[in-house]
């Protein structure tokens, strides 16, 4: 059979459907007015159940509240979040992806260690509300009452205590930064690596490892079973506030920030959609200094303080520069 | 061991929270679902239905996770059985016997024995952690790295079990299983093979690299078939026969306990979970049986063992998920996450102070099991009716589902490439006769060997001395040893035994030979 239809005739159907469907989707032409008008994805470069998950689980209904708009957590897990920020990184500037993570020590570490392709400028700290530190322990029944009595048993035999650390870390960084400042040779030491923060925590509270170097904020629910030595900052965090840190223990050395946690997005949105950040920016600062939001969070553990993305940038770059310093320790 | 008073606690909560009840039989229907489906491990089942738990109360969020749990552990032995594709790594055992008994027409009953060790082994497993769950989350604690080499280790001894027609081609399967677990980046810093791609720093993700590796053999093989079972007579699927199934697990109590106590005290240790604890039972069972050639060709034992080690692994983790707060594997980490969310922490304060909740969770698991009985008999007369569909409409929905499975491991492509590569390269294996399932067993143990013994030799620094002060490691090796000879003396008497009746039954022969003869001359 044949058509009895014209080219002609097809085009203007075809553009009469269009317009038709231009009327009948007005979001699609709305979208470049008001910021915003769907879901904002809220990417975790870890899997579901760690800090920043549940950070952000915890966080994401004070946040949709100041958006206006429904906030969905993807995780994107792997290789030391190094493909979740790539991720983020590739994804339109458009101010629909906000990333929750470990910007510090997970960023330079992806730059320094594991070749990422993007630079520590690429990425905008809004705010990153918590800070782990270093802690060095031993397990509760040791014979090991301080970190001044480590350092004399390893200064007469470096091979008289195990230590557990994860490579490439700043706990590693501190560890060998220790060692060094106090005149202990760090060739000979019988360092056990872990792969993650909660096996060499595991060995440290079962006495496998005779002190374990580890973000001590994954302690907390282990406290009973663990003597803590020295934290490595300068104050004791609100979270472990009887912690001994440096100047308690008598320790003298420079140290890396443990880690900083929070909510980043690509430097490229802060250039192109200056009017989108400012309202992002805006939102998490109410959201973070809502008083049902910061009672939510304490109960489960998870920090909200607002420092700002000034105060935030400063302590990222910094701790960038200094991870770069050590970089050598850390290889 | 048990506290009475917080036990009667215990039992208070479960009457008065009644509603929470209700959830189990949703949670264990996603958790048979989605773990059937290849591709889609127990965590990953977990972390589905994690947003919604939120919105329950903390006891029915538990209730409602756990159940999932429980059914997922069991539904992963429903394709391990019927098509030999293991749903998650801890079904891969399930798939040496179960799919051998489905090939010989007895799939009806190979998934009643699979079902009834599971829920057994279940409730067994949370008894047992009743008594225990504090001890037994200290000394999980001291198990160290020694111990651990030690395990993985017996774990690599299931390879004897693995029959193949060349035992170097065995070995070389094997040696590149191992290879490919040790890609990425290992526990000291150092990245090897990874060819400059990102996804690959965390290593080969094992989930779709071994139903890459397994479904190519097997669905190439079913290809050329017009149904999973030859024969037409086999294809019923009979709740009569499902049944009988379940009673005959009755018999073998001794397969039972062992798998049990094997999957308890692996799947308590962090990081290690059911997929190594259902390999070390299965090859248990076989070296210790009389009948160890039956194995791998339809015996029951081997499913049974493979299932009561998976089931109560979930026991075992969670004692060193409550006791501790560490998860001891994905999906306790995620049931960790889920506490958290209710804004309450498991560890040693948790059960101290809220013994009757902890009391409840494993009572209410071991209500669980129960209920997994019936819902399992169910779910599995409606997953049995795959037999009789036609396999050109089975393998593509297989290959479908597989690979959105894998991509959901992780939501990102490299699940399904990692698929692809390896279906190629299980093919190539199938071709040219090297044993699939040993370079599985290698994949599967590869970094956990590598990774404990590098830490061993950190630890020590070198100095044997340390091993002696190590007397649990010690213990498990000599108990390996000592088992592999019982099994050699073993063996070896019986085949003198045989060579003896042959030689008697020669003798016999010859005799009547000679006295014919001596008739005939006579």
């Amino acid at each position: 059979m044949k058509t009895q239809l014209s080219r002609r005739n097809i085009l203007k159907i075809a553009g009469g459907g269009a317009a038709i469907a231009a009327l009948g989707m007005p979001s699609i032409l709305r979208a470049q007015g008001a910021y915003p008008d769907r879901p904002i994805n809220l990417v975790v470069p870890f899997a579901t159940g760690g800090y920043n998950d549940r950070l952000a689980r915890a966080f994401a209904p004070y946040l949709q509240a100041e958006l206006g708009q429904p906030c969905v957590i993807v995780n994107q897990p792997g290789a030391g979040a190094q493909l979740g920020h790539t991720y983020a990184l590739q994804q339109p500037m458009d101010g629909y992806t906000i990333l929750c993570t470990s910007a510090a020590p997970y960023i330079p570490l992806n730059i320094l260690l594991q070749n990422a392709t993007y630079k520590a400028e690429d990425f905008h700290m809004i705010n990153l509300p918590s800070r782990d530190y270093t802690l060095a322990a031993t397990t509760s029944d040791s014979e090991i009452t301080d970190m001044k009595q480590v350092i004399d048993r390893l200064k007469e035999d470096p091979t008289s205590l195990s230590l557990g650390v994860q490579p490439a870390s700043a706990d590693y960084a501190n560890l060998i930064l220790t060692l060094q400042k106090a005149g202990v040779p760090t060739d000979g030491l019988r360092l056990v690596t872990y792969d993650g923060g909660g096996p060499a925590r595991n060995a440290t509270a079962g006495g496998q490892v005779d002190v374990g170097f580890v973000g001590g904020e994954g302690f907390l629910p282990l406290k009973d079973k663990i003597k803590p030595l020295v934290m490595y900052a300068d104050e004791a965090p609100e979270w472990w506030s009887d912690a001994p840190t440096l100047s308690d223990a008598g320790i003298e050395t420079d140290y890396v920030e443990g880690s900083q946690r929070g909510w980043v997005v690509p430097t490229a949105l802060t250039k192109e959609q200056p009017e989108i950040y400012a309202k992002i920016e805006a939102a998490v600062k109410a959201a973070s200094e809502k008083p049902e939001a910061i009672e939510a969070l304490k109960l489960q553990e998870l920090a909200t303080r607002w420092y700002g993305p000034e105060a935030s940038n400063k302590a990222y770059m910094n701790n960038f520069t200094k991870m770069s310093t050590y970089v050598d320790l850390l290889k | 061991m048990i506290d009475t008073e917080a036990f009667m606690g215990a039992l208070t909560l479960m009457a008065t929270s009644a509603g929470s009840w209700g959830w189990i039989v949703p949670g264990l229907i996603v958790g048979l679902v989605f773990s059937a489906i290849p591709g889609i491990s127990i965590t990953m089942a977990m972390a589905i239905v994690l947003p919604m738990s939120l919105h329950m109360d903390f006891f029915s969020a538990v209730v409602f996770l756990t159940s999932v749990y429980t059914g997922a552990g069991f539904g992963g032995s429903v394709p391990a059985i019927l098509m030999n594709i293991p749903g998650s790594p801890s079904s891969f055992a399930t798939t040496f016997d179960g799919y051998a008994m489905s090939k010989k027409g007895e799939h009806n009953e190979a998934l009643g024995y699979a079902l009834f060790a599971s829920t057994l082994c279940g409730i067994f497993g949370y008894v047992l952690l009743l008594f225990v769950v504090e001890p037994l989350a200290e000394i999980v604690l001291k198990i160290g790295p020694l111990e651990m080499f030690a395990v993985a280790l017996w774990g690599m001894l299931l390879l004897g079990s693995l029959g193949s027609t060349y035992i170097s081609r065995g070995l070389l399967a094997a040696a590149f299983g191992v290879l490919l677990g040790t890609v990425g980046m290992n526990t000291a810093g150092y990245i090897r093979g990874t060819m400059g791609i990102p996804s690959l720093l965390d290593g080969i993700q094992p989930v779709p690299a071994m139903i890459g590796l397994l479904a190519a053999g097997q669905l190439l093989s079913l290809a050329s078939r017009d149904y999973i079972l030859e024969a037409e007579g086999a294809r019923k699927v009979s709740v009569r026969r499902i049944l009988l199934g379940c009673w005959y697990t009755f018999k073998y109590p001794a397969v039972l306990i062992r798998g049990s106590i094997i999957g308890i005290v692996i799947g308590a240790v962090p990081g290690v979970g059911s997929s190594v604890g259902n390999l070390i039972a299965y090859a248990e069972t076989k070296r210790t049986d009389k009948d160890s050639a039956s194995f791998g060709k339809g015996n029951p034992k081997g499913v049974i063992a493979a299932e009561s080690a998976v089931a109560s692994a979930e026991g075992g983790s969670m004692a060193t998920m409550l006791a501790l707060g560490i998860p001891g594997g994905g999906a306790t980490a995620i049931l960790l996450a889920a506490f958290m969310m209710h804004n309450i922490v498991p560890g040693p304060t948790f059960i101290e102070t809220q013994k009757d909740m902890v009391y409840a969770i494993i009572l209410n698991n071991i209500v669980q099991a129960v209920v997994l009985l019936v819902v399992g008999i169910g779910f599995i007369y409606v997953a049995a009716n795959v037999v009789r569909v036609r396999t050109r409409y089975v393998l593509p929905a297989i290959l479908v589902i597989a690979t959105l499975g894998t991509y959901a491991v992780n939501g990102s492509i490299a699940g399904p490439i990692t698929f692809f590569v390896f279906a190629c390269i299980g093919f190539a294996l199938v071709r040219y006769e090297y044993p699939v399932a040993a370079t599985v067993v290698g994949l599967l143990l590869g970094r956990m060997l590598e990774t404990e013994f590098l830490r061993s030799y950190q630890l020590t620094g070198g100095n044997i001395v340390y091993v002696t002060e190590h007397p649990a490691a010690i213990a498990i090796v000599v108990l390996m040893v000592l088992s592999m000879a019982m099994t050699a003396w073993g063996k070896r008497k019986q085949l003198q035994q045989e060579a003896a009746e042959a030689e008697a039954m020669e003798r016999l022969h010859q005799e009547e030979l000679a006295a014919k003869a001596a008739h005939n001359h006579r």
